[in-house]
């Protein structure tokens, strides 16, 4: 999964999950679920990094279940169940509402799990033309990321020296790093141009992002993925 | 070939006034120049002038012009300016956009329209030429402050602008690898004839290296020079730089150990698989000063970063007997730290809310009085991040001191200032300190000033803390 073309990966998952939003089959979904996991695994994830990392999703997926279960039809809902998501059967409908939860997140932790992240924004820059300062922009952002979080503590190791342990997301601690973010997002600007990075002028690509055959063929794969979605089931 | 400043007037705001009057210079390419002069004085903002950088990214130029190589710098465009000038920055942290080194070095060369065929061999001659190859696949967030400057190094290597301008350059860099860059600058200074340009405070490793030191004063450079080969300490002193050998004598009162207040036992921090910290065993008295010194990566910042809360580690740290991890809300403050930029440790929105910040009782009256001893009484409305580097760092002690501080944690508290200041903010430190009966513990890449002020030096190395030295205590 990992050498597949970030962009075509992108647009192909997208298109499954917007297949799947159509869909009202726990089995569709689940399975699509078990294929993320799979694929995620194969890619070098540990299980353990896995489970930490869909904790709060089998968590949401467990409260979507019994809310499904709670309010199903029958019980006095105002609602039609004839095509929609809410059938008679209470343990069906919050299945739906749960392995909807899984395909969707699954969807999204195997895109995050199996991407470059450099690699995808020139994926972007090569594939979608995304403008060039916008895509070094937001490679920038992202170094800066690190810091921002090793800021967050610093500030609160600030505030824990005076003696204050402020609530974690409080304006207080926020308005030290916005100060910092802006004079940060200067300091980079300035350092990338010094680099002779103008945004607008004509660069040489090293390793241009292509699509291969076998992107060509994950794209099949995915293409045949819905056409069961939406003829099986 | 030259930089050529005629009549240049510049200033950061349209209404403020001029940081830079009628300068008119110019420095020869066939020479290293360093420019010194005290904090504040203008030095980097000339800089940033010379690279074209400004007032593209900020200011005003208000009159004058600046030619390098006979060409208005302001007028090209990036990809042509940095083959005509290059800038290495004073913060190494922020000056990369990329995460690798590897991919760093691409993004440089891409920039230069460099043909792909080319770009690896390129590549693998700048990392070597600096002796970081094997850095190159090493991620920008994992390296220590010297080796980020020298991958920088690198950059301009693979860039090779016809002029290079450095805005200290070693500021926060340990010796080695400041001896290292200072060596390599001179080989392309003698090698590729490219004409360097510095702004320093420190000159230990210009000497012998840089051929010219002007100094800047008043918004003008002084007409006298002085050869780099055969320094002069007397005036090196006399106009506030910080020269090799030279002690800054302070004047302190002696030191009264007390109670062990803070003690370290088989303290390890990781990074992945690497121990930066591999069980550190220390004890710090109240009433002492400790310097911690040793090479740049070598762990001095995750030491204090340990204490602070801001990596997590292993092992024991005590304060007054209770771990630091399990101390209880009223006991927080106990232990204060002093950040290499003031800014990092500001809290409250004015300079006022600063200290009360602090204060527990009778706020409005104990913030006066501290404030009118540390002349700030007059800014007590305006925010913090509007004072001088100078003010902030005082603002920043007093407001640690009005708390229960017992133990002073600070890490190069000195960075990237003159002379006069770094005097003036180890001063105040140490004398906070000795009033309070504190422990003080700092980090610092100048030995001098470790010696000097530390009644007990520490030696950082292999992941453990040695005591080098016990002067005074």
């Amino acid at each position: 999964m990992k050498r597949i073309n970030p962009a075509v990966k992108f647009v192909c998952l997208l298109v499954l999950t917007f297949v799947l939003a159509f869909r009202h089959q726990p089995i569709i979904n689940f399975a699509f679920f078990a294929l993320c996991v799979v694929g995620i695994l194969s890619s070098g994830t540990g299980v353990k990094k896995l489970l930490i990392l869909l904790s709060p999703i089998l968590l949401a997926a467990v409260g979507m279940f019994f809310t499904g279960y709670r309010f199903s039809a029958g019980g006095g809902m105002p609602v039609n169940t004839g095509t929609m998501i809410l059938t008679s059967s209470h343990v069906w409908n919050g299945l739906i509402h749960a392995s909807r939860v899984l395909a969707f997140a699954g969807g999204g932790y195997l895109y995050c799990l199996t991407t470059d992240r450099v690699l995808m924004i020139r994926s972007f820059q090569r594939q979608f033309h995304l403008p060039q300062i916008f895509a070094y922009g937001l490679l920038a952002a992202w170094g800066v990321f690190p810091h921002m979080m090793q800021e967050y503590r610093r500030t609160r190791a600030a505030f824990r020296a005076r003696g204050k342990n402020p609530f974690p997301v409080s304006p207080a601690f926020l308005k030290p790093l916005l100060v910092k973010s802006v004079r940060w997002s200067e300091a980079l600007a300035v350092a990338m141009e010094s680099k002779g990075f103008d945004g607008h002028e004509k660069r040489s690509e090293f390793e241009p992002v292509r699509v291969h055959w076998f992107d060509w063929l994950f794209c099949a794969v995915c293409a045949a993925l819905c056409v069961v979605m939406l003829i099986a089931f | 070939m030259s930089i050529q400043f005629e009549g240049v007037s510049f200033s950061y705001f349209e209404d403020g006034k001029d940081t830079i009057h009628d300068f008119s210079t110019a420095f020869d390419a066939g020479r290293i120049s360093v420019l010194t002069g005290v904090s504040g004085c203008g030095k980097s903002t000339l800089l940033y002038l010379a690279a074209g950088l400004y007032p593209r990214n900020g200011g005003v130029l208000r009159a004058g012009k600046n030619l390098v190589e006979g060409q208005d710098v302001g007028a090209l465009s990036p990809a042509e300016r940095c083959r005509l000038v290059s800038m290495m920055f004073q913060n190494p942290e922020l000056q990369f956009c990329m995460d690798t080194v590897r991919n760093e070095l691409i993004f440089c060369l891409e920039n230069l329209c460099t043909p792909p065929e080319q770009v690896e061999q390129e590549m693998d001659q700048a990392l070597d030429f600096c002796g970081i190859s094997h850095l190159k696949h090493r991620t920008l967030v994992s390296l220590s402050g010297g080796e980020k400057q020298k991958v920088m190094l690198a950059c301009l290597v693979l860039i090779r602008p016809k002029w290079l301008l450095l805005d200290e350059p070693f500021a926060n860099i340990d010796n080695a690898s400041a001896a290292a860059i200072a060596a390599r600058l001179r080989q392309l200074h003698e090698e590729q004839g490219m004409g360097i340009l510095a702004v320093d405070h420190r000159l230990n490793h210009w000497i012998g290296t840089a051929d010219t030191l002007y100094f800047f004063r008043d918004g003008a450079i002084a007409p006298e020079t002085m050869d780099l080969h055969h320094p002069d300490p007397a005036r090196l002193e006399q106009a506030g730089v910080i020269a090799p050998g030279v002690s800054y004598a302070p004047n302190l009162a002696p030191a009264e150990p007390g109670d062990v207040v803070l003690e370290l036992k088989k303290l390890t921090v990781r990074y992945g698989d690497r121990a930066v910290l591999d069980g550190v065993d220390a004890a710090f008295r109240r009433g002492l000063i400790y310097a911690v010194v040793g090479e740049s990566g070598c762990g001095k910042s995750t030491l204090f970063n340990a204490l602070a809360g801001v990596c997590r580690y292993s092992g024991s740290a005590l304060l007054d007997g209770v771990e630091l991890r399990k101390q209880k809300k009223k006991h927080l403050g106990r232990i204060g730290f002093v950040t290499q930029s003031p800014q990092d440790q500001f809290i409250g929105g004015t300079v006022r809310q600063e200290i009360t910040a602090s204060l527990r009782e009778n706020a409005d009256a104990g913030s006066e009085e501290i404030l009118r001893g540390i002349h700030l009484w007059r800014y007590r409305d305006v925010s913090p991040y509007l004072l001088s580097q100078g003010q902030q760092r005082r603002l920043g002690v007093a407001a640690l001191m009005a708390y229960d501080c017992r133990v002073l944690v600070c890490d190069e508290p000195t960075y990237a200032q003159d002379r006069a200041n770094t005097m003036a903010v180890m001063d105040e430190l140490c004398r906070a300190a000795r009033s309070r009966h504190a422990a003080l513990i700092f980090s610092t890449h100048d030995r001098q000033l470790a010696e000097d002020y530390g009644d007990v030096v520490l030696h950082l190395e292999g992941g453990k803390l040695h005591e080098a030295d016990q002067s005074r205590s």
